[in-house]
C-alpha cells in the first residue's frame, strides 16, 4: 500500500501551548482537577466565614482548615465514600442500587443485636469474637443481600430500580422489626475501634507515616513500572520531567495528607487519662499559650505549648476508607471484572455478544456493592457506638450524588472511583462546613441539592466543549 | 511520512494447509424431505460449518423459516438478500447471539450446542456484527481482547500487551490508524469497523463470520478487507460474507446463497449464475438452472 | 375494707397519695383500645386491670383492631353492659365523638386516655408532653447551673422539636437572661437521625474547641450520637439530656455518660386512669377529682377536665424505677457498668 504525505487520521495536531501542553504530556484528568480545585474553594470559604464567626487556628483563622476538622471530615465522609465506590460501578453498568441505606441500617441492626442481646451476654461482654463474628456478619449479610437485589434485577428481569426501590421500602422495615423500634447500643467495645471515636483507633504518628511512604513508593513503583511496561514495547514515553512532576504531586499529596493527620493532638481529656493510665507525669505549667500540649497548673490540666502530647495521626474508618478506594481502583482498571463493568455498561450486547456473561456480572457487582455497604455499616455503628433503624436512613441519596458529583454518568460507562471519593468528601465538606457556621440542616440540604445539579451541568458543559 | 509496510503475516495462526473448493456432480440429499438434483455447486468431504432447517420468530415474524446452508474450509459461501430477509438473524443463530427455535447446527459433521456467544467461540466462529457490537466507552485494545484479555503474570489485565497486539494487527488493517489511547466511540465508522473486523480475525477462527464488513469503509480499506478475506480463505478459513454488493460477492465468494422473506430462495456456485439471475433470485425469488432451488424458491 | 387499703395504695402510687373518698366495690370499669398490635397498650392494659380487679370492681375491655367502625360498634357493645365508666383511647378522635355523646347519654362517665377527644363531659388523661423539654432542661441544669450549653433539636419539620425546645427555654430562660449559660449551639437534626447529631455535635465541638459544659438533646435516639461524639473527644460524662426511655440511654444513664432521660411510663399513665375511672364510678365529680385541671390545648380549644402526668425523669438515682416497672432488666440497665457505682445495678 501507499502512503500520501499526510494521511494520518483524526484532526492534525495544533501548534499547543505550554498548558496545553502540560496537560497533555501528563495526562491530568482536568475534569478531576476542577473539582479538585473547586474542593479547596470550598475549604478556604468555610474556613474564612468560620474565623468571622468565631476566631480558631484555622489557616485562615477558622475552624475548618485546622487539622482536628479535617482528621473528622475523613471520619465522616468514610461511610458513604466507601460506598460511593460500589455505586460508580453499578452506575457505570447501567444499573442502580437505592436500597443501600436501608441495607445499611439493617445491617447495623443486625449485628448490634447479635453482639448486645446474644453474644454480649452469653460469651461475657469485651469478648473477641464478639467483634470478629460481628465483622464477618456484616459482611456476609451485606453480600448475601446485595447478590439478592442483583439476582432480581439480572435473571428475574426487574428494572433495578424497582428491585432496590423496593429493597428501599423493605429493608428497613425489617431493620424496625429487628431492632423492635429501639436504639440498640453499646456496641463492643473491640467492635467500635472501628469507629474512629477511641483512642485504639487511631495509628499514631509513626505507624501513619509508615503508610505514607508505602503509599509513596506505591506510587513511584507505578509510575516507574509503568514506564518500563511501555519502553518493552517500544510505546511513546511520557517526557520524564512529567513522569517525575507527577510521582511528586502523588507523594505530596500523601505525604502533606499525613502531615495533616499527625498534627491533630489527641483531646486533653483522652492525653490526662492517658498520662494517668501509665503514670506519666505531665510537666507542670508555665503558661497556658493555649497549645497543643497539656501542663499541669495548680489541680488543673491545661492546654500550654510544650507539655505533653500525643498525636493521632490516621484513624482506622479513614484509613479503611482511603484503602477502599484503592482497592476498587485497582479492581475497576487493572483486572477483567472491570473491564467487563465498563464494557458492558458501554455496551451490553456488545459485551455479550463478546463472551460475557452480563448476568452474571450483574450479580456480582451487585454482590460487591452489598460487601460495601457491609463495610460501611461497620464503620457507622461502631461509630455512633450503637444501631437503630434509623443509621443509614436516605444515605442513598447522598451516596447517589457524590457518584454523580464525582462524573458518573447515569448513562452508564463512564465513572472513575478517585471522583466518587472527591465527590463525597465535597458534600461532606459542605454539610460539615455550614453545620460549624450553625446553619441549619435544611440550608445544607439545599445547598448539597443545588451542588449537585451545578456539578452535572458544569461536567456537561465539559464533556460538549471536549467533543 | 515513513512506515514499516504491512507484514503479511496473518495474526491467526496457520491452521490447515489451504483446501481448495471443488465442484462435483453428484446427487447430495440436502435438506428435509426434498432431494435435488446437485449440479456442481458444492464441494465434496464434510463440512465445516452445517446449519439444518433452522428456524426462528420474533412475536409473529418468521425471521428465519427451514432454512439450511453449509460452509467449507477454505470457502467464502456469500449470503444475499433483500433487507430484513433474514440474514444477520440466520448467522447470529451460528454465533450464539439469537437462540434458534427449531433446527441443527453441525460442526465438522458434529451435531453442536450453541447456545450463547461463548459456546460459538468455543467452535472457532468468530463474528463481525453488521452492528460492530464494540463498547464504544474503552479503547481499540480493550475491544479487540474483551471477553479473552491478556493477564500479567500477578493475573492484572496486562494492558500494554494488548495495546502491542492491537497495534500489530490494526496495522494490518488500517495502517493509518493511530488512535489507540482513545474509546472507540471516538473513531470514524471505518477505524471503528477495522477494529471490529480486527477482533474477529485475531482469535485464530475457524468459521468467520462478516456482517457487511465493508459497509463503513473507503475504497482502500475495502481493498484491503478483500485482500484479507483471500488470505484467510488460503489459510482454510471457512467464511459466511453477508454484503448487498454484488461484484464483491462474485469477486470473492465461491458460492452464494440467496435468502427471501427468512428463506433459502437457492444456492450456486458464483461460476454458474451472473449477475442478473442473482438479482432474480433477490428480488422475485426466482431460481436460474444454475442453483440448486431451496424450499423460499419461487414455484411455477 | 382490705380491698380498699389496697386500692388506696394503687392509687396512691400513681396519684402521690392524693385522699380518696371512700369507694364502694362491685363497680365496671370499661375500656375501648383503638388497637393491640403495638405492644404499649398491652402494659397499659394490665396496669389498669390490675388496679381495678384489685379495688374489686370488673375490669372489660374490647380492641378495636385499628379501625374506626368498630371502635363505634365495640362502644355500643360496651355500653349494653352497663358499665359505670368507659375509658376510651380513640383511633379517630374526631370520628369517635358521637360514640362518645352515645356514652354521655347512657349515663356513663366518659375518659379520654391518652389520645384527646373533644367532649367537655370527658376526663382527659395524659401526659404533659410541653412539659418533657422542661424536665431535661431542670434535670440538666442541676447539674450545671452555669456554663456553655448545645442543644441538639429535632428535625425543623415536626412541631414537638420546637415545643421541647420552648419548654427547655422556659427553664433556662433565666440564667440564659443572666449571662450564666450561654446557648454555644443549637442545631436541627434532619429526621431525629443519630448519625445526622453526631456529625452535628462534632462540629459543635470543633468550632468552640471543646468548650462545651452540657448538652440538651431532645431524644435519646440523638443524645447517643451526641455521646459518640464526645467519647471522641474525652468529654463523655458531661450533662446531656434526652427523652423517651429508650433502653440504651438508661443503659448510658447508669453508665454516666447521660444524665437524664424523660420516661412517659404507661404503667403511671394506667395507674392514674384506672384510679380516676374508680373514684368517677364512686360518684366523685370530675372536677373534685386530685390532678385534675382544665385544659383547652386541644385542636378546636374546647375546655375539658384533664391530669396531665408529669413524665418521670430517670437519673442515676432511679433507674431502679425503670427496672422494677418491668420497663427494661436489670441486666440490660447495668450492663457494662462499672460493679458498686450504680444503686440499681447492686
Ligand atoms: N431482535 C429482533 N426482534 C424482533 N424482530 C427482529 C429482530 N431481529 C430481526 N428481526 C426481524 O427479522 C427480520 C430479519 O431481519 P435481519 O436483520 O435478519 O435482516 P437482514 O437480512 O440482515 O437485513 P439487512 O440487509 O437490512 O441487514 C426482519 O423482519 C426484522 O425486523
Ligand atoms: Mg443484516
Amino acid at each position: 500500500m501507499t502512503n500520501t504525505t499526510s494521511t494520518s487520521q483524526g484532526p492534525a495536531l495544533e501548534q499547543e501551548g505550554p498548558i496545553k501542553k502540560f496537560f497533555r504530556a501528563t495526562e491530568i484528568d482536568t475534569r478531576i482537577l476542577g473539582m479538585v480545585v473547586a474542593l479547596i474553594l470550598v475549604w478556604c470559604i468555610f474556613d474564612i466565614w468560620s474565623g468571622i464567626i468565631r476566631p480558631n487556628e484555622g489557616l485562615f483563622g477558622g475552624s475548618f482548615l485546622t487539622p482536628r476538622n479535617l482528621w473528622t471530615l475523613l471520619v465522616q465522609t468514610s461511610s458513604i465514600a466507601v460506598m460511593s465506590t460500589g455505586m460508580v460501578l453499578l452506575i457505570v453498568l447501567r444499573q442502580i442500587d437505592l436500597s443501600v441505606g436501608s441495607m445499611l441500617s439493617l445491617v447495623a441492626v443486625a449485628t448490634g443485636v447479635l453482639q448486645v442481646y446474644q453474644l454480649g451476654p452469653s460469651l461475657g461482654v469485651g469478648h473477641p469474637a464478639i467483634w470478629v463474628l460481628g465483622v464477618v456478619m456484616c459482611l456476609a449479610i451485606g453480600t448475601i443481600i446485595g447478590a439478592f437485589n442483583g439476582f432480581l434485577t439480572a435473571y428475574a428481569k426487574i428494572p433495578a430500580f424497582i428491585v432496590t426501590l423496593g429493597g428501599l421500602i423493605a429493608y428497613s422495615g425489617v431493620a424496625f422489626l429487628l431492632a423492635k423500634g429501639e436504639t440498640v447500643a453499646p456496641m463492643d467495645q473491640n467492635f467500635s475501634v472501628f469507629g474512629g471515636g477511641v483512642e485504639r483507633s487511631w495509628l499514631g504518628p509513626f505507624w501513619s507515616w509508615i503508610v505514607a511512604f508505602i503509599a509513596c513508593a506505591a506510587i513511584i513503583y507505578a509510575i516507574v513500572n509503568g514506564r518500563r511496561q511501555r519502553q518493552r514495547f517500544g510505546f511513546p514515553l511520557r517526557p520524564v520531567w512529567a513522569e517525575v512532576f507527577l510521582a511528586s504531586v502523588g507523594s505530596i499529596v500523601m505525604l502533606g495528607t499525613t502531615l495533616v493527620m499527625n498534627s491533630y493532638a489527641w483531646p486533653p481529656k483522652l492525653i490526662e487519662n492517658f498520662a494517668k493510665a501509665n503514670s506519666i507525669v505531665i510537666p507542670a505549667g508555665i503558661e497556658n499559650k493555649d497549645g497543643k500540649a497539656i501542663c499541669m497548673a495548680a489541680e488543673n490540666v491545661v492546654r500550654c505549648t510544650e507539655g505533653f502530647i500525643l498525636y493521632t495521626g490516621y484513624s482506622l474508618p479513614a484509613l479503611i476508607a482511603i484503602g477502599v478506594c484503592l482497592v476498587m481502583t485497582f479492581v475497576a482498571t487493572r483486572t477483567s471484572f472491570g473491564r467487563y463493568v465498563y464494557a458492558t455498561g458501554g455496551n451490553p450486547e456488545a459485551a455479550e455478544l463478546a463472551g460475557i456473561n452480563t448476568k452474571w456480572l450483574t450479580v456480582k457487582v451487585f454482590a460487591l456493592m452489598g460487601f460495601l455497604v457491609g463495610v460501611s455499616s461497620i464503620i457507622s455503628s461502631a461509630r455512633l457506638n450503637a444501631a437503630t433503624n434509623a443509621l443509614g436512613q436516605t444515605n442513598e441519596l447522598y451516596v447517589i450524588a457524590a457518584t454523580v458529583i464525582g462524573g458518573t454518568s447515569l448513562a452508564g460507562g463512564v465513572g472513575t472511583i478517585y471522583g466518587a471519593m472527591i465527590g463525597a468528601l465535597m458534600m461532606q465538606s459542605i454539610i460539615s462546613g455550614m453545620s460549624l457556621l450553625n446553619l441549619a440542616a435544611a440550608y445544607q440540604n439545599m445547598v448539597v441539592g443545588g451542588v449537585l445539579v451545578l456539578a452535572v451541568y458544569l461536567d456537561q458543559l465539559y464533556r460538549r466543549n471536549v467533543k | 511520512m515513513a512506515k514499516t509496510p504491512a507484514k503479511k503475516t496473518t495474526a491467526a495462526k496457520k491452521i490447515s494447509k489451504p483446501v481448495a473448493p471443488e465442484t462435483h456432480e453428484t446427487p447430495v440429499a440436502v435438506t428435509g424431505s426434498q432431494t435435488f438434483k446437485q449440479t456442481r455447486a458444492q464441494p465434496e468431504g464434510i463440512p465445516l460449518i452445517e446449519m439444518k432447517e433452522i428456524s426462528i420468530a420474533f412475536g409473529g415474524i418468521k425471521a428465519v423459516d427451514h432454512a439450511s446452508i453449509n460452509l467449507f474450509p477454505g470457502e467464502v459461501v456469500g449470503l444475499l438478500g433483500h433487507n430484513g430477509a433474514g440474514k444477520s438473524t440466520l448467522i447470529k443463530v451460528l454465533s450464539g447471539a439469537y437462540k434458534r427455535d427449531a433446527g441443527s447446527i453441525h460442526v465438522e459433521g458434529k451435531e453442536v450446542t450453541i447456545n450463547n456467544p461463548r459456546d460459538a467461540k468455543g467452535h472457532g466462529i468468530e463474528t463481525i456484527y453488521q452492528t460492530l457490537a464494540l463498547a464504544d466507552n474503552v479503547d481499540a485494545a480493550a475491544n479487540l481482547y474483551l471477553g479473552r484479555e491478556l493477564k500479567t503474570k500477578m493475573g492484572t489485565l496486562d494492558d500494554v500487551a494488548m495495546e502491542a497486539e492491537c497495534r500489530k494487527v490494526m496495522h494490518r488493517l488500517n495502517p493509518n490508524f493511530r488512535r489507540f489511547k482513545e474509546p472507540v466511540m471516538k473513531l470514524s465508522g471505518g477505524q471503528r469497523q477495522s477494529v471490529a473486523i480486527a477482533r474477529a480475525i485475531h482469535f485464530n477462527a475457524r468459521i468467520l463470520i462478516m456482517d457487511e464488513p465493508t459497509a463503513a469503509l473507503g475504497p482502500q480499506e475495502t481493498a484491503q478487507v478483500g485482500e484479507l478475506i483471500k488470505q484467510l480463505k488460503a489459510e482454510g478459513i471457512g467464511i459466511f460474507l453477508i454484503s448487498h454488493d454484488l461484484h464483491d460477492v462474485f469477486d470473492l465468494a465461491d458460492r452464494l446463497v440467496v435468502m427471501k422473506n427468512g428463506k433459502v430462495v437457492g444456492t450456486a456456485s458464483t461460476k454458474d449464475v451472473d449477475h442478473d439471475e442473482v438479482l432474480g433470485m433477490i428480488i422475485a425469488g426466482k431460481c436460474p438452472p444454475g442453483a440448486i432451488p431451496g424450499p423460499g424458491a419461487m414455484r411455477n | 375494707m382490705k380491698k380498699t387499703i389496697i386500692a388506696m395504695m394503687a392509687a396512691g402510687l400513681a396519684l402521690g397519695a392524693a385522699s380518696m373518698p371512700v369507694m364502694a366495690a362491685g363497680k365496671t370499669i370499661a375500656v375501648s383500645w383503638k388497637t393491640f398490635q403495638e405492644e404499649r397498650w398491652k402494659t397499659d392494659a394490665a396496669a389498669i386491670k390490675a388496679v381495678v380487679e384489685a379495688a374489686g370492681d370488673k375490669y372489660i375491655d374490647s380492641d378495636a383492631q385499628g379501625s374506626a367502625q368498630k371502635q363505634a360498634a365495640d362502644i355500643e357493645g360496651l355500653i349494653a353492659q352497663k358499665p359505670d365508666v368507659i375509658m376510651v383511647v380513640a383511633f379517630d378522635s374526631d370520628a369517635i365523638l358521637p360514640s362518645i355523646k352515645a356514652i354521655s347519654d347512657a349515663g356513663i362517665k366518659s375518659i379520654a386516655y391518652d389520645v384527646q377527644f373533644e367532649d367537655p363531659n370527658a376526663l382527659y388523661i395524659t401526659f404533659d408532653n410541653v412539659g418533657v423539654g422542661r424536665i431535661i432542661a431542670q434535670e440538666v441544669s442541676k447539674l450545671k447551673p452555669e456554663g456553655n450549653y448545645a442543644f441538639i433539636k429535632g428535625d425543623k419539620g415536626d412541631p414537638n422539636a420546637t415545643f421541647l425546645f420552648q419548654g427547655m427555654m422556659e427553664v433556662l430562660k433565666a440564667g440564659i437572661d443572666g449571662g450564666k449559660i450561654k446557648n454555644v449551639c443549637e442545631t436541627f437534626t434532619d429526621g431525629w437521625k443519630p448519625d445526622n447529631a453526631q456529625k452535628n455535635m462534632e462540629q459543635c465541638l470543633t468550632s468552640t474547641s471543646n468548650k462545651v459544659d452540657a448538652v440538651l438533646s431532645e431524644n435519646d435516639g440523638m443524645a447517643s450520637g451526641v455521646v459518640a461524639a464526645l467519647t471522641a473527644q474525652g468529654m463523655a460524662g458531661i450533662p446531656v439530656g434526652g427523652q423517651d426511655g429508650d433502653l440504651a440511654a438508661i443503659n448510658r444513664v447508669a453508665m454516666g455518660t447521660q444524665t437524664v432521660s424523660v420516661w412517659k411510663n404507661s404503667v403511671d399513665l394506667g395507674k392514674t386512669a384506672a384510679a380516676a375511672a374508680i373514684a368517677l364510678a364512686d360518684g366523685t365529680a370530675m372536677d373534685k377529682i386530685a390532678g385534675v385541671a382544665k385544659f383547652n390545648g386541644g385542636k378546636n380549644k374546647v375546655e375539658m377536665n384533664s391530669i396531665l402526668l408529669a413524665p418521670t425523669p430517670i437519673t442515676i438515682a432511679n433507674i431502679g424505677v425503670a427496672i422494677d416497672a418491668g420497663h427494661i432488666t436489670k441486666d440490660q440497665a447495668c450492663a457494662g457498668v462499672k460493679a458498686g457505682t450504680v444503686e440499681a445495678c447492686k
